[in-house]
């Protein structure tokens, strides 16, 4: 299935990824007008840092997700389709079981709206992911796993003929 | 009649099951027998129905047409009055008889009502079916004050439904403190005053000694000699698995139905999933009934699997829970209320912006927690009280605000899917 991946050699910590993600969820979709709406709009994506280096997070789409088996209004669904993990906001009422069991910690609760923010690969529309669009050093990559690998592989060889 | 698969139960853990059982045996019939006419609705959704939160429509967790889609038989309406294990029969109240090969029981609990509070006055409700929230808002119609006997997560939950629907309503709680079996009591206290504020007022460490009524409930009588006048009564004084039918059995019910690592009862092709389940629980090393709807559907999953050939083992549950009352949520986990030499207790407690969390931890392992306020960790400091992960490195920062997955993934004992490597890679040099 297809994933969101991350070459952290590549990630900078410009959060730009953070920022398209909360416009990407705003209602008028810009980020002048993203600003001034309430509720604030939420991102998906959190990049920490890791062994002081950053990690942008976000919803790993597990194979075999705790959230969905946690889940008692139908929010989250696994797509058999994209292999998603799709959450349906309208159907959540906060009872924030898919926080208290997500093993990545990716699922935000969002107290005001008794409802939970996490990436639903921007709702699986066609084409690049609003993080991975925004990213300026081509760090997030969306693609199946063999296509990461092979993006890895060629910039290695890139970086190793640079060294020689 | 004759089936292979005989689910009784048609909730969480009985659904569950019966989709797993499918996806891996297409042909072998399935039937799902439940006393209740209604398809398989999320009955912890019930309180939101009641606090007019989500809609009738929205308790649905099956499409319209998933017994045919899956080819899965249901008997709604019927109920199970005794199983013959030896003859692997089921004999239902209406004269049926059903023969199985494999039977579920998955049959869920009751609302207990104490001896003072009679389940039949008119105007005493128990909140766990939609028939009950059917009944309690015709009630209502014209109702003032409600009082709530008990305060643990069914009566806290029924407070706030008749509070959204604009009664004016007191909790009466044995106990010095609200939700003594989820909270201690410094989060309790939080909690008490975050409801306080809200219009619902609660009266700890006070037991209703009766019931007033002149064909329909008017009031309590209270054991500090007051009484409490009210036109509704709700009860929230725990739930008792439903072990009816197995009475007299070869069936081993203790106080619920004890399953093994395979959610087996002790006969052998009798299984248990749900809050009628006493299954392993992690922390406590021991059968324990977890009755939460996370538990209900894996407990389902892996019975399902395993009445159809499979041999999967039971993780195990943790006596854990979240709820969420006028924007103040709490999650906790295992054994937050632990006290002894052999605990490392470690709190923050933050009154004014409403912000509490303790852990306590054993021989540098989680063994429970309560958050309350800020929640956004629960999720990572459960894979860490699941695994038993030592965390004697992170142990300072484990109640930090920006305490993260990056803390957790280096722990040796988080399985492996959870590490980094499986989805960020480097180009450049390896680290």
């Amino acid at each position: 299935m297809k994933e969101i991946y991350c070459d952290i050699n590549l990630c900078m910590a410009c959060r730009s990824c953070e920022l398209a993600c909360a416009v990407e969820h705003s209602k008028v979709k810009s980020l002048a007008g993203a600003v001034n709406e309430t509720p604030r709009p939420k991102q998906r994506v959190h990049v920490l840092g890791m062994k002081g280096r950053p990690l942008p997070l976000s919803c790993r789409h597990c194979d075999d997700p705790a959230c969905v088996k946690a889940c008692m209004a139908g929010v989250m669904k696994k797509s058999p389709k994209t292999g998603t993990v799709e959450s349906n906001p309208d159907k959540c009422v906060g009872c924030f079981m898919c926080v208290m069991v997500c093993p990545y910690g990716a699922i935000t609760p969002v107290l005001e709206m008794k409802k939970v923010a996490k990436c639903n690969h921007c709702e699986d529309k066609e084409g690049e992911k609003a993080c991975v669009s925004a990213c300026p050093t081509g760090a997030l990559f969306y693609g199946e796993p063999a296509e990461f690998e092979e993006c890895l592989k060629k910039r290695k060889q890139v970086s190793a003929g640079k060294g020689a | 009649m004759k089936t292979h698969y005989l689910i009784i139960g048609n909730c969480a853990a009985g659904i569950s099951a019966a989709e797993t059982i499918r996806k891996r045996d297409k042909s072998n019939p399935v039937l799902i027998v439940s006393d209740e006419t209604y398809p398989a609705y999320a009955r912890c959704l019930t309180s939101y129905y009641l606090a007019g939160i989500v809609q009738e429509k929205d308790l649905w967790l099956k499409q319209e047409n998933f017994y045919r889609e899956n080819n899965i038989d249901a008997m709604l309406g019927t109920r199970v009055k005794s199983v013959a294990p030896k003859n692997s029969l089921v004999k239902t109240e209406d004269g049926q008889e059903i023969q199985y090969q494999k039977l579920l029981i998955a049959t869920g609990g009751t609302p207990q009502f104490p001896e003072q509070i009679k389940e039949s006055t008119k105007g005493v409700f128990g909140l766990r079916t939609i028939n009950d929230v059917r009944r309690i808002q015709e009630h209502i119609k014209g109702a003032k004050t409600a009082v709530v006997a008990g305060g643990g997560l069914v009566g806290l939950k029924s407070a706030y439904g008749l509070r959204k629907r604009g009664l004016k309503v007191a909790v009466v709680v044995k106990s010095p403190q609200v939700l003594s079996q989820m909270i201690d009591q410094t989060a309790a206290e939080l909690f008490q005053s975050r409801l306080r504020e809200n219009g619902i007022e609660i009266m700890t460490g006070i037991d209703i000694t009766g019931v007033k009524e002149n064909g329909s409930v008017t009031g309590v009588m209270l054991d500090n000699g007051k009484s409490l006048d009210c036109q509704i009564i709700m009860v929230g004084k725990g739930v008792q698995p439903n072990t009816q039918i197995l009475e007299g059995t070869e069936v081993k019910i203790d106080w619920g139905i004890p399953a093994d690592e395979y959610l087996r009862t002790n006969v052998e092709n009798i299984f248990a999933a749900g809050d009628v389940a006493q299954a392993y629980d992690i922390i406590k090393g021991e059968q324990v009934v977890n009755a939460i709807w996370p538990s209900a559907v894996e407990q389902g999953m892996t019975a399902g699997e395993n009445m159809s050939g499979g041999k999967k083992k039971y993780d195990g549950s943790l006596n854990m829970n979240s709820i969420e009352f006028f924007d103040l949520p709490v999650i906790s986990m295992g054994n937050f209320r632990a006290k002894g030499p052999e605990f490392d207790i470690v709190s923050d407690l933050h009154k004014e912006k409403y912000q509490y969390k303790k852990i306590v931890l054993k021989d540098n392992r989680l063994v429970g927690l309560v958050l309350v306020g800020d929640i956004r960790t629960a999720g990572l400091l459960c894979s860490i009280l699941r695994n038993r992960a030592d965390v004697s490195g992170i142990k300072d920062s484990l109640l930090d605000v920006d305490f993260n997955y990056s803390d957790v993934v280096g722990l040796k004992e988080i399985p492996k899917e959870y590490m980094t490597d499986k989805i960020y890679c480097g180009s450049g040099k390896e680290n």
